[in-house]
């Protein structure tokens, strides 16, 4: 019994996190109807960006997470800007296209980029809270409660924005109908600017509390990136509550399917195995996910 | 005519060029290849990419080999078989005359192909697995030792400390599971100093993966308590294991030691990101004071440290070593043809860093065909954080001990 609820509490540890990845990738796709692909490369950003101002400008290691986000929504928007703006204009022709090869060059540059200027070596962010935590018979890594309560806190800031304010009321139109939107006054470019920045902001603040946990490095973003595109297609393309739920439960699979596998001692060789065999399982049985409507494609 | 005047200008210009560069020594090349990013182990990669380095300035200061200047490329094969493919084909396609280098055994694996097919002599400096001379390959050579050699050593030091549980996380590389495969031969179905039989549990993961702490956990939670943690990891995996271990209560304890086999502990980024929960960790290194100073190791970690500000591991050694073993058999052979310089590097006798270097041509055991019999590997003990490896307590071999 205690084996199991360690290794569902690890589980909840880790879903919560790609929560916060998984929730903004769902929320570029619901309002601007486009993957991002350098997702998992705005998560590196966000890590490196926190670990730079903890450990060269001395900031305090949980101010540092929430200055990251602000900088990666920053970078987000110059993203939007420079790259993604000229979608929603008669210039392009061939949309969907351009945007999967706009995001991916993207991302391939700042992987790069951030080898270049940061070096290919691991390193570690400072400690939230140093030590361990005993809850009950469990023993828990403070990071990782710190990471966890951070997390459940910025995804409910998040709902919370798009269900009760007028800026989400606006997201939600664009994602329901730009043109009706346009016609109430919502100015939808706008709209695509902040749910992008929002978006690689959530990655990038994934990035910054996971970097005492699970250490950084330029290319750390790429599994978590792939991990998301898993969870938003599981959950259904576009929802949110559909990324958080399909976050969770990928987590559990993923903990406790290493070691109740069927030969444990293979269990961890096939953990990143396991989203993608529930992903198939799942779409089998349900196409548009647990929660996902019809595909719409982008105007 | 003005366009015909500057096609004129333009053609003596190119001529004058291609001219001087006639008259200019042609360069001998050697390649060399190790990872110098991720998914590689890129601080043992850039390491071993400076030593080489230092090695063909030397010997270029020293009058180059056959009167001609040598140059080095060094490709980045990112710990990826695929890579190390190309790497070697760009290479050859570029001249080289021979190969050293190459840390990780799954890239040296796909390298040792392409060195057989293109006749491409090929010296590997630190990468383990029994197979990469297992082939017995007539152009591949190894300074760094098969994991046979080194392994069943580290066995016989865990039955000499009295293990009864040992567990492993390895990695699943060519020498991740031939590290596995050695132990398992080694201590499954044996016993210990005091008769007690010792078990052996191995879990494979992928380089991929971040969070062990599942299994980990599952260690933890093992009756009796495992003695041992095997960390059969290179790169961050290596350091994720120590530290998840560490912040569930496993390893480092007084019932539990941890063994991070790669090289990836014996680097500064080791503390970086485990800090103190290094501290009484259990490593293996090529070299350590204890095993002797020669003037030639003082020398070159002198060297070394005065341009990286670090301490060289051995890693960094064999490949400095390897890159004067190719030229000294270029040299010996008096070309650079490939048959002639494998015929040299099968007789050679050369003096280096980490001692007289030459190659068996024993086929059986079948790893020992172009292996350096005398590459050494100690075991030692972290006992304070930011530990160097060569202040580190030695454990293995306990003869050596002051």
């Amino acid at each position: 019994m205690e084996f199991f609820a360690a290794q569902a509490l690890n589980g909840l540890v880790i879903g919560l996190l790609y929560a916060l990845m998984a929730v903004g990738l769902s929320l570029i796709f619901s309002v601007l109807k486009l993957v991002n692909f350098a997702h998992g490369e705005c998560y590196m950003m966000g890590a490196f960006v926190s670990y730079y101002l903890a450990t060269l400008f001395g900031v305090n290691p949980i101010l540092s997470v929430f200055l990251a986000m602000i900088a990666v929504f920053l970078l987000g928007a110059v993203i939007h800007q420079l790259f993604l703006k000229p979608i929603y204009t008669e210039r392009v022709e061939r949309k969907d296209e351009y945007a999967i090869l706009i995001t991916f060059g993207l991302g391939i540059f700042l992987q790069n980029l951030a080898m270049s200027i940061f070096g290919p070596w691991t390193k570690r962010s400072p400690d939230f809270l140093p030590g361990t935590t005993l809850l009950g018979f469990l023993t828990v890594d403070n990071n990782r409660l710190v990471v966890s309560a951070a997390a459940v806190l910025i995804v409910t800031a998040l709902l919370i924005v798009i269900g009760k304010t007028f800026v989400g009321k606006a997201l939600r139109a664009v994602s329901q109908d730009r043109d009706a939107a346009a016609i109430v006054g919502v100015n939808s470019q706008r709209m695509n600017l902040l749910a992008f920045g929002i978006g690689v902001a959530l990655a990038g603040g994934a990035g910054a509390l996971i970097g005492p946990i699970f250490l950084i490095s330029p290319v750390m973003g790429i599994l978590p990136g792939i991990k998301s595109f898993v969870i938003i297609v599981l959950g259904g393309m576009g929802s949110i509550k559909g990324a958080i739920i399909g976050s969770l439960l990928l987590g559990q699979i993923e903990s406790l399917g290493s070691v109740f596998f069927l030969d444990p001692t293979r269990g961890l060789a096939y953990k990143n195995a396991f989203g993608v065999l529930l992903l198939a399982i799942v779409l089998l049985l349900r196409p548009t996910g647990l929660f996902g409507e019809r595909h719409v494609r982008m105007e | 005519m003005r366009a015909v005047k500057l096609l004129v200008i333009l053609t003596v210009v190119a001529f004058v060029g291609g001219l001087l560069g006639w008259t200019q020594e042609e360069p001998i090349i050697i390649g060399g290849v190790a990872p110098l990013s991720a998914p590689g182990a890129a601080e043992s990669g850039t390491e071993m990419k400076i030593a080489m380095e230092m090695a063909v300035e030397e010997i270029n200061a020293a009058g180059g080999v056959l009167g001609k200047p040598l140059k080095l490329i060094v490709e980045d094969t990112r710990g990826l078989p695929e890579e190390g493919t190309a790497a070697m084909n760009r290479l050859a396609d570029a001249g080289a005359v021979g190969v050293v280098g190459e840390f990780h055994s799954a890239v040296a694996k796909a390298e040792i192909e392409v060195a057989n097919q293109r006749k491409l002599p090929f010296i590997i400096s630190e990468a383990w697995a029994d197979v990469l001379t297992a082939k017995q390959y007539p152009y591949v050579f190894r300074i760094a030792p098969a994991n046979s050699l080194f392994y069943t050593k580290v066995a016989d030091w865990i039955k000499a400390i009295g293990s009864r549980n040992v567990v492993a996380i390895v990695e699943n590389t060519d020498w991740g599971l031939g590290v596995d495969a050695v132990l398992r031969a080694e201590l499954i179905g044996k016993t210990n100093i005091h008769g007690e039989p010792i078990s052996y549990t191995s879990i494979v993961a992928e380089r991929t993966v971040t969070d062990f702490t599942p299994q980990l956990l599952r260690f933890k939670a093992m009756d009796p308590r495992p003695d041992l943690v095997m960390d059969i990891f290179t790169g961050t995996g290596e350091y994720l294991i120590v530290k998840q271990a560490a912040e569930i209560g496993l390893a480092t304890t007084r019932e539990t030691a941890i063994f991070p086999v790669g090289t990836s502990a014996l680097y500064p980024e080791f503390w970086e990101t485990v800090g103190e929960y290094g501290v009484f960790a259990i490593t293996k290194t090529g070299y350590h004071p204890l095993l002797g100073v020669t003037p030639a190791i003082k020398e070159f970690t002198a060297k070394f440290e005065a341009r990286t500000g670090k301490e060289p591991t051995f890693a960094a050694m064999e490949a400095y070593d390897s890159v004067y073993v190719l030229v000294k058999a270029i040299e010996m052979a008096g070309s650079t043809d490939p048959d002639a310089i494998v015929a040299a590097l099968e007789e050679i006798k050369y003096d280096g860093v980490l001692g007289t270097i030459y190659f068996s041509t024993e086929r059986e055991p079948d790893y020992m065909f172009h292996q350096w019999p005398g590459a050494k590997a100690v075991v030692i003990q972290y006992t304070e954080v930011n530990q160097k490896p060569s202040e580190a307590l030695l454990l293995w071999p306990a003869i050596l001990r002051p």
